[in-house]
């Protein structure tokens, strides 16, 4: 579910802007950081933490998206400099968090105490927090794009930019929305799971690359595709360490995804591409 | 014309002469220019795929590729480091040929993502070897290079006998020169053109008879050689590889060397290479700042410099164009 | 004497039908026209043919040989050459550069020998240089020939599409709406160059709808309506067909324009 969170993060980001944002794992990290801060070291409520890490990693984006990535779309005419843009924010992020944060692993105790029993499986209490809490943002979040104005906003945008354009619609600000909302999920997941994973500066790139990954299964851009992304992802990962002990697992889900892709490079759900 | 040559030589001078000579003594300085030099040549292999219109981020798999196959020969099975330096730059042009095949159907983001995947998936590859591999723990105590003698005659001294950094900052500029010579020759005889229509057309290549499919494949191989080559190079320099030796993040660095170079320019990635990676040696001394700084140095060039330091001073020479 | 069959080629795009079973046979040394209202699957017929798109059914026949499915570039090596309906040149090339590289098929040196600069290599590029400069020139290029290509004006592209294709020395050409976008005056300049090709041996197959030019330049026309072949005959007899009238009423009268 938390997966979830992040591959629609970032698919939001490509749909509207059509950049692969490199940096969402450093967002997510800086995400954990913030909730780890505000909850951990500062005590203050929980949801009030995660509600300064999506505000945080939110503006983080906004930036991104108004001083490079709005510059670097008007003046160029190549595919490739967003995607290095891109790549750029995320060194910057992750140096940024290992200046600001050091090396250091940071955890936040669970939120919650206690196990439930579901199932006959044993989930703790704080896993099934993240569960729901989750799985309301992207409730919260599929209603928006589905029914509000801003909601369509962004799918128009998704679908057809240059008709979008033409109908009104200030590409510019929902551009940054849709960044700045993309950023937000990343900087929520992130916070939601520093209470059962720690995080550390270094996290950022794996973490990016399984984002890829999801919305590589499903389809980039495509919202059901990002789900099902993370759900297959998430799915397989926890068959695949059932069985097979170990990173072989991950190698086993690469080559898997690769063959896929070489019969199907849209993914699940994506759209055909020329 | 001839102003270029002249200042070719000039540099070939002063890199192959001038610099070794002065520097022998500085290990730190021979180093990073030595480490420069191969970087440049792993550059030199995406600017490839550049040229046929790909964005490959899966360089590190392949110089994984070629590390891996100098130490498992050397190591496990004796053989000398010259002939496993070619042998590695052919096994990462196998691999590539095999994998690129079917994936050089793919363009833009999809066929960036996938070899973003393949960086990762080497690395894994490389974790869960068994013995082969040796997983975590890498292969260590790798030989260096040995002599090299014909007909009685020592054409090259074994390394340990020499001064061991300058021997290798020999190697990495000779192999450098080399590859920059053939990306060159490539780019300005027929096949860069072909490879040229490939990048600006596919459908229209294809239509005047250019068999798509096999050129795609022979960049983005030859790219894989020179990872390959360069990768068996660090493995005998650093004496061991590990599976984190090359990853997603050399990969993203060698685009970067590229692009922030000039893709325009058959020495952008070279260009690319030495300043960014010797200017990240200089802000040594920032110490924790110093990858902030670096980054948002790349991030400014991105900005002010969309087509690249080269574009600085040096209009596209028709006919050596790399870029889209 | 029959240089090309098409039997039975037949295109299915998940539920829709965009070619149906469509069978003809083109003469050689014939300007055949492929005509139809929009979306009759004309062009969808050219790319069948040659292999740009996959086909669901049928058979293509060159000069008694098969070449259904082939990889377009050796449809291309066979002979069989299209151009394509939206401008398609090399942007950033220069006119003669474009037409140069098109030359490719009639290189003898191999990658090899093309990276060590063989005498073989250099031959190449001798010949095609003065057979870029001859197609240049009887195309009326001339002039704008190091021009980067993105920069000519419409017409030029045009011409230079057609430069590209038989800088291939096709014996087939698939001219793919060659005067779309054209006024008179370069509508007539273009039936001119046609025909021109046409006299040097190569047999043109045409997707038009310019009814002038078509009617003017053919030899035989064929009509396609839905994807199905509706007529097969001289420009009188089609003119003078009911189906095809039919098929064309339903649409705009200028369309007809004879």
């Amino acid at each position: 579910m938390n997966y979830a969170l992040i591959a629609l993060g970032i698919t939001l980001i490509f749909a509207i802007m059509g950049v692969l944002n490199f940096a969402h794992g450093q967002m997510y990290v800086l995400g954990g950081f913030v909730t780890y801060y505000v909850y951990g070291v500062f005590g203050l409520n929980y949801f009030v933490a995660l509600a300064a890490s999506a505000v945080t990693v939110a503006c983080v984006g906004l930036v991104f998206e108004r001083f490079l990535f709005r510059r670097v779309l008007r003046i160029t005419t190549r595919e490739e400099s967003t995607m290095l843009l891109a790549a750029g924010t995320a060194l910057l992020l992750d140096s940024l968090g290992l200046a600001l944060f050091g090396e250091k692993q940071r955890g936040v105790a669970p939120v919650v105490a206690g196990v439930y029993e579901i199932f006959g499986a044993f989930v703790p209490a704080s896993r099934a927090l993240i569960f729901v809490l989750a799985g309301g943002l992207v409730g919260a979040l599929l209603l928006f794009i589905q029914y509000t104005r801003p909601g369509r906003a962004l799918r128009a945008i998704a679908q057809d930019k240059e008709t979008a354009a033409l109908q009104g619609v200030d590409i510019d600000r929902y551009s940054a929305l849709g960044f700045a909302l993309g950023a937000a999920l990343a900087g929520l997941a992130g916070g939601l799971l520093v209470t059962v994973f720690a995080v550390n500066a270094g996290a950022g790139t794996p973490i990016s690359i399984k984002a890829f990954i999801m919305i590589m299964i499903g389809g980039a851009g495509v919202v059901s595709g990002a789900i099902l992304g993370a759900f297959v992802l998430g799915f397989s990962e926890a068959l695949g360490y059932f069985f097979i002990p170990g990173s072989t697992t991950y190698l086993m889900i690469l080559v898997g995804l690769i063959v896929f892709l070489i019969f199907r490079p849209q993914g699940i759900m994506g759209k055909p591409w020329g | 014309m001839r102003l270029r040559v002249a200042a070719a030589l000039v540099g070939l001078a002063l890199y192959l002469v001038v610099v070794p000579f002065v520097f022998r003594e500085s290990r730190y300085l021979l180093g990073i220019l030595t480490t420069a030099s191969v970087l440049s040549l792993i550059s030199l292999g995406v600017w490839l795929t550049f040229a046929i219109g790909r964005i490959n981020i899966g360089q590190a798999a392949f110089a994984l590729v070629g590390g891996y196959t100098t130490a498992i020969l050397s190591v496990k099975l004796g053989v000398s480091f010259w002939l496993c330096l070619p042998a590695s730059g052919l096994a990462a042009a196998l691999v590539g040929a095999v994998i690129g095949w079917p994936i050089l159907r793919l363009k833009g983001v999809y066929f960036a993502m996938i070899t973003l995947t393949l960086s990762e998936a080497a690395r894994l590859a490389a974790l869960n070897g068994g013995t082969i591999t040796q997983g975590a723990t890498g292969i260590l105590n790798i030989p260096l290079p040995g002599e090299v003698t014909f007909a009685g005659v020592v054409l090259v001294p074994a390394f340990r006998a020499l001064n061991v950094h300058l021997a290798f900052y020999y190697l990495a500029a000779i192999l450098l020169v080399l590859g920059l010579f053939t990306v060159t020759r490539i780019a300005s005889c027929r096949l860069g053109w072909i490879f040229r229509s490939l990048r600006q057309d596919e459908a229209l290549a294809a239509s005047i008879g250019v068999n798509v499919a096999k050129y795609r494949v022979l960049a983005f191989a030859l790219g894989c050689f020179f990872a390959g080559i360069a990768g068996a190079f660090f493995t005998v320099s650093q004496q061991s590889i590990y599976p984190s030796s090359f990853g997603v993040p050399d990969s993203v660095y060698f685009m970067l060397y590229c692009f922030l170079g000039g893709l325009s320019y058959v020495s952008g990635p070279v260009v690319g290479a030495f300043v960014l990676f010797l200017g990240f040696e200089l802000l040594h001394g920032l110490r924790e700042y110093q990858m902030l700084t670096y980054a948002a140095i790349m991030i400014t060039m991105m900005l002010w410099l969309p087509n690249g330091l080269l574009s600085l001073r040096l209009p596209a020479r028709p006919g050596m164009k790399a870029d889209a | 004497m029959i240089v090309m069959e098409v039997r039975d080629l037949t295109k299915r795009f998940g539920g829709l039908v965009a070619v149906d079973h469509v069978t003809f046979e083109a003469n050689e040394g014939e300007v055949l026209s492929i005509i139809g209202p929009n979306g009759a699957g004309k062009s969808t017929l050219f790319k069948l043919i040659t292999s740009f798109l996959p086909r669901t059914a049928g058979r293509v026949i060159f000069q008694g040989e098969e070449i259904t499915g082939l990889s377009a570039h050796l449809v291309a090596r066979k002979g069989v050459v299209r151009t394509f309906q939206e401008t398609t040149i090399f942007k950033e090339m220069s006119a003669l550069e474009n037409v140069v590289i098109a030359h490719h098929l009639r290189g003898r040196a191999t990658p090899v020998g093309l990276f060590l600069n063989t005498r073989v290599a250099r031959q190449d590029e001798a010949t095609f240089r003065d057979s870029a400069d001859e197609i240049l020139d009887y195309l009326g290029l001339s002039r704008v020939k190091h021009e980067e290509a993105r920069h000519l004006p419409h017409g030029h592209l045009r011409a230079l599409g057609i430069a590209i294709a038989m800088a291939c020395d096709p014996k087939v050409l698939l001219l793919d709406e060659p005067f779309s976008g054209m006024n008179p005056e370069e509508t007539d300049r273009m039936v001119e160059m046609v025909r021109g090709i046409r006299d040097r041996g190569v047999t043109i197959l045409l997707v038009e709808h310019d009814m002038r030019a078509v009617m003017r330049l053919s030899d035989r026309i064929i009509v396609l309506n839905f994807g199905r072949k509706i007529a097969d005959g001289t420009p009188r007899e089609i003119q003078n067909d009911e189906a095809v009238i039919e098929a064309y009423i339903g649409r705009e009268d200028d369309e007809l324009g004879i």
